[in-house]
């Protein structure tokens, strides 16, 4: 017989702009906990492998996988790091399941953003470093040079005027939404129309920190910083951990609890060339069509009760939702402005309020996105509640400046109707 | 005003330890990369390679096709003038730290001409308000004495 793969578990800490209270092994226990009271599990005994999803530059450690075992419960257990978002965990630990080696397995992700002085270099340390990231300009410095302050006042590198010459890589998100615009004839208000949407459903959703009442108008005066893209139309950054539980469908019958099918997902990835790379999100399409082939989906239109994409940046939504087949070209504005994106609408998009209203948690975001997906299917999503939902879809991307996707297929069900 | 303009943004308010990374590195130009910027350092105009199985020219050269995945010989590299058009820009405002530039920058994504790839660079223009796409614009190179044999020989790209 085929092993079927379910959540039995999530937990979560809440979504913050910083959290100075804890540490960032404080906040992952706290997560993990949850997940695991969730399931009724004691990850001590019952989980047979742990991952986490990080990567190095954001945490602030060399190997940061060394760092992950005490606060996970995988002290002398299999543990290993994947190297990318959530989803992408989710995929390894389904198959990990799927080997028959293990039964059940814990994916952590989160963001401790709020600890990293030096998010926008970050960023632009992804970019090619010979042709692509030179453009924004560099700090020129002496070869070797060993500490890079006095070491009488130990104070960071943030802050000197001199260091602050570079532009910030948000750059690339002005290039694509104005290929998004010109390409699909839509408009910076329907972008603005996003931002407003999501930041009101997440006034519904206790976890989100960025919930606000705007009208198109607020979002369309907020600054040019990147034309065309606006100060509103960016998420802030936000810190949280999230942690699955995934386990072969006979352990949730054994605990008895409800489970939530993981019944497909995708991930792909982009040249990281900007000279030769797409700016149509080629990675989401690809990482559904997996998703749905998986799943048995034949015809995506239809097929879902709830969806939750990436909306790091306001086009990014309308953007997804077109590459995920869901939509034509140009189309996704219009679903939007005939509110069929709403809660009660044909296809309730980011109703936890997605990055823009909950934060962008890097790493975490697919995570995020399971979780509403997970949260909804169980009915557990109190007033933003979708009326009975069977089947969702969770997608993610890195964000800037990767090329690389991921999506998930949940549903009540071990198959997904077509 | 609107709540989330209150929030707390600064971690260094907070009890803490500081930590940085001092981490210095160097990447190999490779093969394709030194070729390239050799060029650069003696010409005025740009090298392009070609994939002969698919047809696509490469900018930057690249010694090898992603789409085939067959290795660009020699003889189908090309010299191309270091110019083209604008396909997107946009003004940036920010540094990244997320302060304000003395002075917004406009950066383009430029197709190069006679290939099929594309640069990111700055647009040297008077008038920000204007529409630069579809723009020819010719890369304004450093004085030949002074190139080092990098990306940033490139200075910036001029609205032709």
């Amino acid at each position: 017989m085929t092993r079927k793969v379910c959540v039995i578990g999530v937990g979560n800490t809440d979504f913050n702009s910083m959290t100075p209270d804890v540490s960032w092994k404080e906040f992952m226990y706290e997560a993990c906990k949850k997940a695991y009271v969730d399931a009724g599990i004691n990850p001590r005994e019952d989980v047979d492998s742990f991952i986490t999803c990080a990567e190095d530059y954001w945490e602030g450690f060399s190997i940061f996988d060394e760092f992950v075992p005490d606060q996970i419960g995988a002290v002398l257990r299999p543990c290993c790091t994947v190297c990318g978002d959530g989803i992408q965990g989710l995929a390894s630990a389904y198959m990990q399941i799927m080997t028959g080696l293990v039964d059940t397995v814990a994916v952590e992700s989160h963001s401790k953003i709020s600890d990293a002085l030096s998010y926008g270099d970050v960023v632009l340390h992804a970019m090619d470093p010979i042709y692509e990231k030179p453009v924004a300009g560099q700090v020129e410095r002496e070869r070797f040079s060993g500490p890079s302050y006095p070491e009488k006042s130990p104070k960071p590198l943030v802050g000197k005027t001199d260091e602050k010459g570079r532009v910030h890589p948000y750059y690339i998100a002005g290039l694509e939404m104005q290929h998004y615009l010109r390409s699909t004839k839509t408009t910076e208000e329907q972008c603005a129309s996003v931002v407003v949407k999501n930041k009101r459903n997440a006034y519904d959703n206790p976890m989100a920190d960025y919930e606000c009442s705007l009208i198109e108008d607020d979002v369309m005066q907020s600054e040019y910083l990147f034309k065309p893209v606006k100060e509103l139309d960016i998420s802030p950054l936000v810190d949280g951990a999230i942690c699955f539980v995934l386990a072969e469908e006979g352990v949730a019958k054994n605990l008895g609890v409800e489970p939530i099918y993981l019944n497909g997902f995708g991930y792909s990835s982009e040249t990281p060339w900007f000279s030769s790379r797409g700016m149509d999100a080629g990675y989401a399409t690809m990482a559904s069509k997996m998703a749905y082939k998986m799943a048995g989906i034949k015809d995506p239109k239809g097929a879902f009760d709830i969806i939750e994409v990436d909306d790091r940046f306001s086009y990014k939504e309308l953007q997804h939702i077109e590459a995920l087949g869901l939509a034509k070209p140009g189309e996704a504005a219009k679903m939007l402005e005939n509110g069929e994106l709403e809660k009660d609408g044909k296809l309730p998009t980011n109703i936890s309020g997605g990055s823009l209203g909950i934060g962008n948690c890097l790493e975490a975001t697919g995570l995020q996105r399971s979780l509403e997906i997970v949260t909804q299917l169980r009915g557990f999503a109190g007033k933003r509640q979708v009326k009975n939902p069977e089947v969702g879809l969770a997608q993610s991307w890195r964000g800037i400046p990767s090329g690389t996707g991921a999506a998930a297929i949940f549903s009540r069900y071990p198959e997904v109707k077509a | 005003m609107m709540t989330f303009f209150e929030k707390q943004t600064n971690p260094l308010d907070q009890a803490h330890h500081m930590g940085n990374l001092m981490v210095d590195n160097m990447y190999t130009s490779g093969t394709a990369g030194k070729k390239f910027f050799t060029h650069l350092k003696e010409n005025d105009t740009f090298l392009a390679s070609r994939c002969k199985k698919c047809g696509t020219t490469f900018f930057p050269p690249r010694l090898y096709c992603e789409d085939c995945f067959i290795e660009i010989p020699e003889e189908d590299w090309k010299e191309v003038p270091a110019q083209g058009t604008v396909r997107l820009f946009t003004i940036a405002t920010l540094n990244t730290f997320g302060e304000k530039l003395d002075e917004p920058k406009v950066i383009g994504m430029i197709d190069i001409e006679g290939t099929d790839g594309a640069m990111l660079g700055y647009i040297e223009t008077d008038e920000t308000n204007k529409d630069l796409i579809g723009s020819k614009v010719k890369a304004v190179l450093r004085e030949k004495k002074d190139r080092e044999g990098t990306v940033k020989d490139i200075r910036y790209f001029q609205v032709l």
